[in-house]
């Protein structure tokens, strides 16, 4: 079980942002990918979560290859996506947030579904948040409202876009603790950021991209 | 799917067409002894509508009696003025009846049965006014209704227009505009038909006005029917002259002008 | 007054005319918008492409004209040769002009939309058209609603256009009664009855903008 990349390459017409990216991460790791701005981590990332496509190679989430997954719409029970700007649905509550998903894909009955999203609120200490509306959340907690919004789907990996750049050190702190937990639990995580402090707090694999490779730094 | 959803905005877009195509009804073709009269349903006193939205007017008591006459069932189209000559040569209506001047330019476009009804184009001023003849309107104030045969005399009169005040003539989309600046005494006089005038100056009362003796010119209305209508036309003009003869018309024309 | 006698009832038959070449077009225009807005959004060139010259000669012609070639002139059109009776032209061009313009607004709307909330759906696992109608659609109905109800308060205005028609809407109604009776006083009181239908219409739309209110 695990994440399993092979040999990824991604250009932009004649930019060439990586090539040739291997890399496996065991459940219950956190990866964090570091590297200067620019260098291309966001968009390893959008890659994994097929918001990109990339030119070769194959990512095998629990040694199914989610590129060739005839479903699109299982993609979240694989792999989710924490946003840098987190893109709530501003027109729904948290709890819907959290419900139209699975509601959607009809995996479980509608009754469990809403158990299921206010247990995890009440894990991310947002049990009295249900019916706000996002705009009403500090930077904190919509963000915990979107890791609560992946989770509803159960994926075996979930990732993080610069998750600590909006927030202030205790808030960080919290995000941690959060992040450990997932990885306790079982879940795969990869973190994105630049803030060097944090990937050596939780990151258990810290990688750096540079010059379109990954180097170990850990 | 997408493509599903395209298919039934397509399909209900279809089911929306057919059933305004089906409920309105066709009325562009006529039978045989069927005619569509098409006409200014605000144009009083020729074709107007009362109280009780039903359209009236001494064209529309000319034109039920003709039909009467001919056995013709004939239906009143309201239609917009400025389209009248294109209204009746795509078909949708049959006759143009409805004060409708007979002039050389129109007769290029349609055919015109006998005249059936005299107008002029008479100066209207003020009671008190001390204008009597065209000359004492040099230099003054003059208003008439834009794009009428009133205008067309106007200008059909060597000079009259260049000498009035400024040059020009004051021209009004109606000709209760063209009155109410009469009334203010923003103008001097107007230019206007005999017929609506005359309704106009019932309608407020005699005395404030004074027609002049003379006038701009005469002019006629007459029926307009498509060119190839031949038979139409020679039925028209049968009929309206057994009506004139055996006095008819005359009660008609009392009815709507009396004086 | 004897006019009221007349000017009352010929503006209620007006106001039958106004009102359903008004709520017909709105009914249909509107959702008729949203398709069009969609398809000039297609990435396929012949769609796009299309869509952009239907609202262009829509929106770069006058109504008034539209409403005339459509009466007057369709039936010149050889392969077709189908004259429109005078209402189905009405409808016809009411409606292919206002959900061209309503498209346009659509179509900003659907534009000032983050690209991050498509993205959020595609990680969810949410289809396109699941997508479209409840997370996106909602958030453009609430950016619409002032620019679509300022079009919605000309196209009530629009209405008194059908006169070159020949049909008789409330303007036409008031020119009836002023014509008869040679006064203006008709015209005043239409004015006052579209304020009031207008008085109507600027009170229910901020009634739904302040509905859309509970967010953002």
């Amino acid at each position: 079980m695990g994440l399993v990349v092979e040999n990824i390459s991604k250009s932009f017409g004649k930019i060439k942002v990586f090539q040739h990216l291997s890399f496996e991460v065991d459940a219950g790791s956190v990866l964090c990918v570091e590297g200067k701005s620019g260098e291309g981590k966001t968009t390893l990332l959008r890659c994994l979560n097929k918001l990109e496509q990339v030119d070769e190679g194959s990512i095998f989430i629990d040694h199914e290859d989610i590129l060739k997954l005839k479903d699109a719409r299982k993609i979240g029970s694989k792999i989710g996506l924490v946003f840098q700007n987190y893109n709530l649905f501003p027109h729904l509550t948290v709890l819907e947030n959290l419900t139209i998903t699975p509601n959607y894909l009809k995996i479980m009955t509608k009754d469990d579904v809403n158990l299921k999203a206010k247990k995890l609120l009440k894990s991310l200490e947002l049990e009295d948040k249900e019916s706000i509306y996002p705009y009403q959340l500090s930077g904190g907690q919509k963000q915990r409202v979107a890791i609560a919004r992946a989770c509803m789907l159960n994926p075996a990996v979930l990732c993080f876009d610069e998750p600590t750049s909006a927030l202030d050190e205790e808030t960080s702190l919290k995000i941690s603790s959060i992040i450990k937990n997932l990885a306790n639990e079982g879940m795969i995580v990869i973190v994105v950021t630049h803030d060097l402090k944090f990937s050596k707090d939780i990151g258990d694999i810290i990688l750096k991209l540079e010059d379109g490779k990954l180097n170990q730094t850990l | 799917m997408l493509r599903k959803k395209k298919l039934i905005v397509v399909l209900s877009l279809g089911l929306l067409l057919s059933t305004i195509v089906g409920c309105t009804q066709q009325t562009n073709s006529s039978s045989e002894d069927e005619f569509i009269i098409g006409l200014d349903d605000t144009f009083a006193p020729m074709s107007f509508r009362n109280e009780k939205n039903e359209i009236v007017g001494f064209d529309v008591d000319l034109a039920q009696e003709v039909a009467k006459r001919n056995g013709w069932k004939i239906k009143f189209q309201p239609i917009d003025w400025a389209m009248k000559e294109t209204e009746l040569n795509s078909g949708n209506i049959d006759m143009i009846w409805n004060g409708y001047t007979i002039t050389d330019e129109r007769k290029e476009k349609v055919n015109f049965t006998d005249a059936y009804l005299t107008n002029s184009q008479i100066i209207v001023t003020l009671s008190g006014s001390d204008i009597n003849k065209i000359d004492d309107l040099k230099n003054k104030i003059v208003a008439t209704q834009a794009e009428s045969s009133s205008l067309d005399a106007a200008r059909a009169l060597d000079g009259f227009i260049e000498n009035l005040k400024d040059g020009k003539i004051i021209e009004y989309s109606t000709f209760n505009e063209v009155f109410n600046d009469l009334e203010s005494g923003r103008t001097d006089a107007v230019i206007v038909d005999e017929v609506l005038a005359r309704y106009y100056m019932n309608n407020k009362g005699e005395g404030l006005y004074k027609v002049l003796d003379e006038n701009l010119g005469i002019e006629e209305y007459g029926v307009g029917v498509r060119k190839e209508d031949g038979e139409l036309l020679d039925k028209l003009n049968i009929t309206l002259e057994e009506i004139k003869k055996d006095g008819t018309y005359d009660e008609i024309y009392s009815k709507w002008f009396a004086k | 007054m004897k006019i009221f006698e007349m000017l009352i009832p010929l503006t209620w038959e007006g106001l039958k005319v106004t009102m359903s070449v008004f709520a017909i077009t709105l009914i249909v225009s509107l959702p008729l918008a949203i398709f069009v807005a969609l398809l000039k959004g297609s990435r396929n060139k012949y769609i796009n492409k299309f869509t952009s010259a239907y609202i262009y000669v829509m929106r770069g012609t006058p109504l008034l004209l539209q409403l005339m070639f459509i009466f007057f002139g369709f039936h010149y059109i050889p392969v077709i040769g189908y004259a429109f009776t005078r209402y189905q032209a009405i409808f016809i061009a009411f409606i292919l002009n206002y959900t061209a313009y309503f498209a346009e607004i659509i179509r900003g709307g659907i534009n000032t939309i983050d690209i991050g909330q498509y993205e959020a759906t595609k990680v969810l696992g949410m289809s396109k058209s699941f997508a479209f109608i409840r997370i996106i659609l909602p958030q453009v109905i609430k950016n619409t609603i002032p620019p679509l109800g300022n079009e919605i308060i000309t196209l009530l205005k629009d209405t008194s256009l059908v006169y070159i028609l020949g049909a008789t809407d409330i303007l036409k109604a008031a020119k009836s009664v002023s014509n008869t009776y040679s006064t203006f006083t008709p015209y005043i009181f239409v004015g006052f009855v579209y304020l009031g239908i207008i008085a109507i219409m600027t009170n229910i739309l901020s009634n739904i903008e302040r509905r859309f209110d509970y967010y953002r």
